[in-house]
C-alpha cells in the first residue's frame, strides 16, 4: 500500500475569487481507496477544494493529478468522479428509477442495460420499495441514498461528497454513515468528504485533512491527530470540539 | 483545447445575454429616446403654456389618488372578509372577483355609462343619474377596474401571515386597535407600499375609463391620446408622453427599491378564526355589496348584448350578434386571437430564457439584463405606442400585426419574467452542476429536469400574456390599422357611433375568451397538482 502511487495528488493549488483569497496554495494526496475527510469552519474552502477537484470551477493555479495523469483542466464528466451535494439536487420530475438511471440513457446505454443496472444499484441502496416515488416523497435520508445511487451507477472511481448529512436527524445520520462506508468498501471507491461536524469525520474517515481560512492546518489519520495536534487550532477546533459532540451525543442516547 | 471549450460555453450564455440587452435596448430604450427627442421647444412650450395644463396635472393626480385609496380600503376590507372571517362560498368569490379582470377598462368606462348616462338603464329605473361624467365616473370606473388586482395581492399577503404575535398580543391583553398599528401596520407597509404604487401606476396612465366618463375631466392619458388619434400632433403628444412617464418611472423605482430591501418573513400558524356570527354576516353583506357592484358592467352587458333597442326596449333578441359580425367583429376578434397567442408563445419563450439566464446562469451581466427586463413595466402602454409610432413609421413592420406582438411582448413582459425568475431561484441551484459531472448538457438538463419543474408557472405566463393582450388598448391604439385591429378596440368605436348592443357583444366576446383560457389553465392545474407531479403551484404576480 505504502509504495503505492497516489490515486490523487493536488499540487500548489490556489483560487482567487475576485479578490478573496479562497485557497492558498494547498498540496495534499489520497490514497486509492482511502476515505479523506475534510474539516474545518464554514467559509474555509472546503466546497472550493471539491469543486475544482470535480471540475465544476476553475482553479487559479495549480495541479490535479490523478493516476499519474494531468487532470486540471478536463472536463468534468471525464475524471472518473462523481459528487453529493448538501442538498441532493434531485431531479424533482423524475422519479427515483428515473433519477437513477438518467445519466445512463442520455449516455447511449441500451435501455435494457439502463433499466438492470439502475434496478441493481436501487436494491443496492435498498429503495426498492420506493422506485417510482418521486423524491418530494421521500425523507431526506432515503433522498440522500438516491442521490449517492445516482453516483454510483457511472462506477466513478473517486465520489465527493459536500457535508452529504447537514440537513439529516442525527438516526438517519448513523445509519447513513454506515452505508457510505459500506459501499467505500464494497466498490474499493476512493472517497473525499466535506464535513463540519468532528465526531463524524472521526468516525468515518482514514485520514483527516483540518482546514482553516484557505490553508490545511494538518492533515494525518485520527488517532495521529488526537496524540499530536499540529496547533493550538486543530487543539481547540478539533479536539475541544469532539469532546463537546461525544458528550452530546451520548446524552442523545440515553 | 479543454480549457477552450468551457470558455465557449460560458461565452455562448454571455453572448446571448448581450443579444437580449440589445433586444430590450431596441424595444423599450430606443424608442423611448426617439419620443424625447421629438420634443423640441415650441411643442414644450405650447403644452406647459395652456391656461389647462395645471389643472390637467392635477385632474390626473386628484382622480388616480381618490381612486387609489378607495381601491385600497375596499380590497382590504374585502380581504379582511375573505381570509379573517368563517363565511362559506370563498371559492366562488374569488373566481367572481377575477372576471372583470378580463376585460377591457374601457368597458368598465362603457358599463358605467350603460348604467348611469343620460339614457341610462339605472338612471332611468331609479330616476336618478345622468351625472356620471366627470371625477366620480372616473373614479367609479377605475375602482372597478383596479380593485380586483388590489384585492388578489391583499388577500395573498393575509393568507400568508404569521398568527403567533396576535396569539402572544391577545395573551398579553393588548387592545385591538394597537395590535392592529404595531402587528399588522408594520407587516403590511412593504405589500401595501406594493399594491399603492401597482393601483397608482395602472389607474394614471389608463385612458380607457376616463375617455368614455370623464367627460370635461380631462386627464393626461386622455389628452394624450386625442393629440395622436384626433389631432395627430405627435410633438405635442410626446410632451404629454414624457408627463406621462414621469410619475410611472418614480412608482417603478420605488417599488424596486421597496422589494430589494430584504424581504418580509415567511408563514408559520396558520391564522385561528374565532366564531362570531355578527362580524360573518357583516362581512357577507359587505361581499354580496363589492361582487354587485363590480360583476354589474358585466350584467348589463349581458342585458344589453341581447335587447332589441336598448334603452326603449329591451326584449330578447341575438340579431346584435349577427350585426356586431356583420361590422367586422369576427375578423378583428380573429386578429386579437391571432395576435394573444403569438405574443403568448413568443412572450413565454423570451421571458423563460431571459429568466434562466438571470437566475441560473449568473454573471455580471445577468443584473444589467434583469433590469432591462422589469424595465419595461415602467413605461405606460400609450407612451410605448407613442414612441413605436414614431421609431418604426416607414419601416417593413409598420402596419403589420407584429409591430402590435412586439409593442404586447415588451409591455406585458416584466410580470410573467417576474414569475419565472422566482421559480427558477427556487429550484436546486446544482441541477445544471449535476449534469456536468454526469456528462448531461446544460441545454439537455433544462429540457429533461427545469422545464418540467416549470410547468405551471410556463402556463401561468401563458394566460397573463394571452389575457392582457385580448385586453388592451393601449399601446395598440396606436400602432393598429384597420386590418390588424384588435376587437378591444371596437368598443371605442361603437360607443362614439352610439352601436352600445354592439359594444356589449364584443366586450362580452373578450370575457369568454379569456374566461375559455383562464379556465383551461385552472383545470390542467388542478390535475397535474392531484397527481403531486410538481412542487410549485402558485407564483406570485
Ligand atoms: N462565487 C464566489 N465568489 C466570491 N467568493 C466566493 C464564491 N464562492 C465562495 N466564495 C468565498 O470563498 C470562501 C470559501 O468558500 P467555500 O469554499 O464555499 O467555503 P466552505 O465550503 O468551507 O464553507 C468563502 O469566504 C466564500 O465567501
Ligand atoms: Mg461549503
Amino acid at each position: 500500500m505504502e509504495t503505492k502511487q497516489p490515486k490523487l495528488i493536488v499540487k500548489d493549488l490556489k483560487k482567487i475569487y475576485e479578490d478573496k483569497c479562497a485557497l492558498n496554495s494547498v498540496s495534499f494526496d489520497v490514497k486509492e481507496g482511502e476515505f479523506l475527510s475534510i474539516l474545518g469552519p464554514s467559509g474555509c474552502g472546503k466546497t472550493t477544494i471539491l469543486r475544482i477537484l470535480i471540475g465544476l470551477l476553475d482553479a487559479t493555479s495549480g495541479t490535479i493529478i490523478k493516476d499519474g495523469v494531468d487532470i486540471t483542466n478536463a472536463p468534468a464528466s471525464s475524471r472518473g468522479m462523481g459528487i453529493v451535494f448538501q442538498n441532493y439536487a434531485l431531479f424533482e420530475n423524475m422519479t427515483v428509477l428515473g433519477n437513477v438511471e438518467y445519466a445512463l440513457k442520455i449516455r447511449k446505454e441500451t435501455k435494457a442495460v439502463a433499466r438492470e443496472r439502475a434496478l441493481s444499484m436501487i436494491e443496492r441502496m435498498g429503495l426498492s420499495e420506493h422506485i417510482n416515488k418521486k423524491p418530494g416523497e421521500l425523507s431526506g435520508g432515503q433522498q440522500q441514498r438516491v442521490a449517492i445511487a445516482r453516483t454510483m451507477i457511472l462506477n466513478p472511481e473517486i465520489i465527493l461528497f459536500d457535508e452529504p448529512m447537514s440537513a439529516l436527524d442525527v438516526a438517519t445520520r448513523i445509519s447513513l454513515r454506515k452505508e457510505i462506508k459500506d459501499i467505500q468498501k464494497e466498490f474499493g471507491t476512493t472517497m473525499i468528504y466535506i464535513t463540519h461536524d468532528q465526531e463524524e469525520a472521526f468516525a468515518m474517515s482514514d485520514r483527516l485533512m483540518v482546514m482553516k481560512e484557505a490553508n490545511i492546518e494538518q492533515i494525518d489519520t485520527p488517532e495521529n491527530i488526537i496524540d499530536h495536534p499540529a496547533n493550538e487550532y486543530v487543539q481547540s477546533f478539533v479536539i475541544d470540539n469532539l469532546q463537546a459532540k461525544i458528550n452530546s451525543l451520548v446524552k442523545y442516547l440515553r | 483545447m479543454k480549457k477552450i471549450r468551457k470558455f465557449a460555453s460560458a461565452h455562448k450564455l454571455n453572448a446571448t445575454k448581450v443579444l437580449l440587452i440589445c433586444v430590450f435596448a431596441a424595444l423599450v430604450l430606443i424608442p423611448l429616446v426617439r419620443m424625447l427627442t421629438n420634443i423640441n421647444g415650441e411643442s414644450l412650450k405650447s403644452v406647459l403654456s395652456q391656461e389647462s395644463f395645471l389643472s390637467l396635472i392635477s385632474n390626473s393626480l386628484v382622480a388616480t389618488a381618490l381612486s387609489t385609496l378607495t381601491v385600497l380600503i375596499l380590497a382590504y376590507v374585502l380581504a379582511i372578509c375573505v381570509e379573517r372571517t368563517n363565511i362559506k362560498g370563498k371559492e366562488i368569490l374569488n373566481i367572481l372577483l377575477v372576471l372583470p379582470m378580463l376585460i377591457p377598462s374601457i368597458s368598465h368606462g362603457m358599463g358605467l355609462v350603460v348604467m348611469f348616462g343620460n339614457n341610462g338603464l339605472i338612471t332611468r329605473i331609479l330616476g336618478f343619474g345622468g351625472n356620471i361624467y366627470g371625477l366620480q365616473g372616473i373614479i367609479l370606473g377605475s375602482v372597478m377596474y383596479a380593485f380586483p388586482v388590489a384585492y388578489l395581492m391583499i388577500a395573498d399577503v393575509l393568507k400568508y401571515q404569521d398568527c403567533s404575535p396576535y396569539q402572544a398580543a391577545d395573551i398579553l391583553g393588548i387592545p385591538k386597535w394597537r395590535q392592529f398599528t404595531s402587528i399588522t401596520l408594520p407587516y403590511l407597509r412593504k405589500p401595501l407600499i406594493s399594491v399603492t404604487l401597482a393601483v397608482f401606476t395602472m389607474i394614471i396612465t389608463d385612458y380607457g375609463v376616463p375617455l368614455m366618463v370623464g367627460g370635461m375631466y380631462k386627464t393626461l392619458p386622455v389628452v394624450l391620446y386625442q393629440e395622436i388619434i384626433g389631432q395627430l400632433n405627435f410633438e405635442k403628444g410626446s410632451v404629454y408622453g414624457l408627463i406621462l412617464l414621469i410619475p410611472a418611472v418614480i412608482g417603478f423605482i420605488f417599488d424596486v427599491l421597496n422589494k430589494d430591501k430584504g424581504n418580509s418573513t415567511f408563514v408559520s400558524g396558520k391564522m385561528l378564526i374565532k366564531k362570531n356570527k355578527l362580524r360573518d354576516g357583516a362581512a357577507y353583506i359587505f361581499c354580496g355589496c363589492i361582487c354587485f357592484f363590480l360583476m354589474l358592467p358585466i350584467i348589463v352587458f349581458g342585458i344589453l348584448a341581447f335587447s332589441k333597442r336598448y334603452p326603449s326596449d329591451i326584449s330578447f333578441t341575438i340579431k346584435n350578434i349577427s350585426d356586431a359580425l356583420r361590422l367586422n367583429a369576427g375578423t378583428y376578434m380573429l386578429n386579437s386571437v391571432k395576435i394573444a397567442i403569438l405574443v403568448a408563445v413568443i412572450g413565454v419563450v423570451l421571458a423563460f430564457v431571459t429568466a434562466y439566464l438571470t437566475s441560473r446562469a449568473k454573471t455580471k451581466m445577468s443584473k444589467a439584463l434583469h433590469l432591462f427586463a422589469i424595465t419595461s413595466a415602467a413605461v405606460p402602454g400609450v407612451v410605448l405606442g407613442l414612441s413605436y409610432i414614431l421609431t418604426f413609421k416607414g419601416s417593413f413592420i409598420y402596419g403589420t400585426l407584429a409591430i402590435l406582438i412586439m409593442a404586447n411582448i415588451i409591455h406585458f413582459i416584466s410580470s410573467p419574467y417576474l414569475m419565472m425568475y422566482n421559480s427558477l431561484s427556487k429550484l436546486n441551484e446544482n441541477l445544471e452542476n449535476v449534469g456536468k459531472t454526469i456528462g448531461v448538457s446544460r441545454f439537455r438538463i433544462i429540457i429533461d429536469v427545469i422545464i418540467p419543474q416549470c410547468k405551471l408557472t410556463l402556463m401561468e405566463m401563458f394566460s397573463y400574456f394571452f389575457v392582457n393582450s385580448m385586453m388592451t388598448i393601449s399601446a395598440v391604439s396606436f400602432l393598429s390599422t384597420t386590418k390588424t385591429k384588435p376587437v378591444a378596440l371596437m368598443i371605442n368605436q361603437f360607443e362614439a357611433q352610439m352601436q352600445l348592443e354592439e359594444a356589449a357583444v364584443v366586450s362580452l366576446a373578450i370575457l369568454l375568451v379569456n374566461l375559455l383560457i383562464k379556465g383551461i389553465v385552472a383545470l390542467i392545474k388542478k390535475i397535474s397538482t392531484k397527481k403531486k407531479v410538481s412542487v410549485f403551484t402558485e407564483e406570485a404576480m
